[in-house]
């Protein structure tokens, strides 16, 4: 990796506010972002990313490189959290394994938007569609997380609240999986972008295509002190995890960028696939494992993807993955 | 006053909505609720500073008759024993 390329990406406004953000936690500083802000940030990038995804897909239309991509991204989606799953089996329980797995297999927005800003730095175009990618592949982990569980845990350890021993209940598991706000929010946008086309992006570009920038180093900030808060489990989460947290990404990343090039994806969109599958949630998938895996510990799933993964994808990832397709592809 | 009993409960935040569909499934006609309840409890630190509601509490709290609270305690330890949280009955007087 170019250390051109690593700078150029470290020096970016946006990370440099999350590492700003972090040392604030670390140091104990008692810098905080009054709560309901980081929602509201949160919910701009994806309405801006949403939106802007779909009136470029207006502009691409839906072709046979199009339906490819998706289908890449909802196998990638199946595969991961089957493959972490066996692999965390050797350190961990059913229930935990399998959330991890969820986790691991389910994506970051705020990774993809951090790269999706690294390539307009360089001047390099990816396809409206790898929004569409990012929203099928959040919610297929959370089921197959759950699939692992059903057929790998002996006995629930407590029957579900209907009082019958099933794992299931399709109508929360549905609705956590398929009206999750964030998958809600992306496809819901995605499609106004779409309808919209042209005339419905310069109506909205002024808020959500101008302050883009400056609203995602303002929600990194906030998850940088997020993530610093979290850097105090690490101790908890323990050497193994720790390093499938850096190990597994990068595997995950090479395997994507195996698929690209085998189907022939173009330089950006193979990176915003790769690090579609080399991120970790920590929004979605932990909400819905909580719900659907109690006896799973959230301090396990969340503190790896929150404090490990998304901090080394953003800082080292990004411009790593990037290197190797530029390599590849010449 | 009239002799009530108060039910307060604490739970996950993300177990909220479910948990105030059983109360009003027994009959209680009105509660309170404090979301973002932050403390710390045998799951650990909820420190409420996550993006998720995943390490928050909400804090419950109703005024009903004794019949009904037993019927709220019933409808509820199903969710306490899979989720964790704690319930807790108490003799006040209502000012009505």
């Amino acid at each position: 990796m170019s250390l051109d390329l690593l700078m150029q990406n470290i020096l970016n406004p946006a990370v440099m506010m999350f590492f700003l953000g972090l040392f604030a936690a670390i140091l104990k500083s008692p810098l905080d972002i009054p709560q309901p802000l980081p929602k509201l940030f949160s919910l701009y990038l994806l309405i801006a990313i949403g939106f802007h995804g779909g009136y470029e897909l207006a502009k691409s239309g839906i072709t046979g490189d199009v339906l490819k991509v998706l289908l890449l991204a909802m196998l990638m989606a199946i595969l991961v959290p089957i493959y972490a799953f066996f692999i965390l089996r050797i350190k961990f329980d059913v229930y935990n394994a399998a959330a991890i797995a969820a986790t691991y297999g389910s994506i970051s927005a705020v990774t993809f938007i951090t790269a999706s800003n690294f390539l307009n730095t360089l001047g390099v175009n990816y396809g409206g569609y790898m929004v569409a990618a990012m929203t099928l592949m959040e919610s297929p982990a959370i089921v197959i997380g759950l699939i692992l569980v059903s057929f790998f845990a002996v006995k629930s350890l407590n029957d579900d609240l209907n009082g019958n021993t099933s794992r299931f209940n399709l109508k929360e598991v549905l609705n956590e999986s398929l009206l999750n706000p964030s998958v809600y929010i992306l496809l819901g946008t995605l499609i106004i972008g779409f309808v919209t086309g042209e005339k419905g992006w310069k109506a909205v570009e002024p808020l959500f295509g101008n302050l883009f920038k400056g609203m995602l180093a303002f929600f990194l900030l906030d998850m940088g002190i997020v993530a610093g808060k979290r850097l105090v489990e690490i101790k908890k989460v323990g050497t193994f995890l720790i390093g499938f947290a850096v190990l597994l990404p990068v595997f995950n990343a090479l395997v994507a960028i195996g698929l690209a090039k085998i189907f022939g994806l173009s330089k950006g969109d193979a990176l915003m696939f790769t690090v579609l599958c080399a991120s970790a949630s920590y929004i979605a998938v932990p909400a819905a494992m909580r719900m659907s895996i109690p006896e799973a510990n959230p301090s396990l799933y969340v503190t790896p993807a929150l404090a490990i993964t998304f901090p080394f994808n953003i800082s080292f990832g990004i411009p790593l993955y990037y290197t190797v397709i530029n390599n590849i592809w010449g | 006053m009239e002799k009530a009993k108060k039910v307060e409960i604490v739970i996950d935040s993300i177990h909220l909505n479910h948990l105030l569909e059983k109360l009003q499934k027994v009959g209680v006609s009105g509660y309170s609720v404090f979301k973002d309840v932050i403390g710390m409890g045998e799951r650990g630190m909820m420190a409420g500073d996550e993006l998720t509601d995943v390490f928050k509490n909400s804090y419950i709290f109703t005024l009903c008759d004794e019949e009904t609270a037993n019927k709220v305690v019933e409808a509820i330890r199903p969710i306490l024993k899979k989720y964790g949280g704690i319930c807790t009955v108490s003799d006040v007087l209502w000012v009505k």
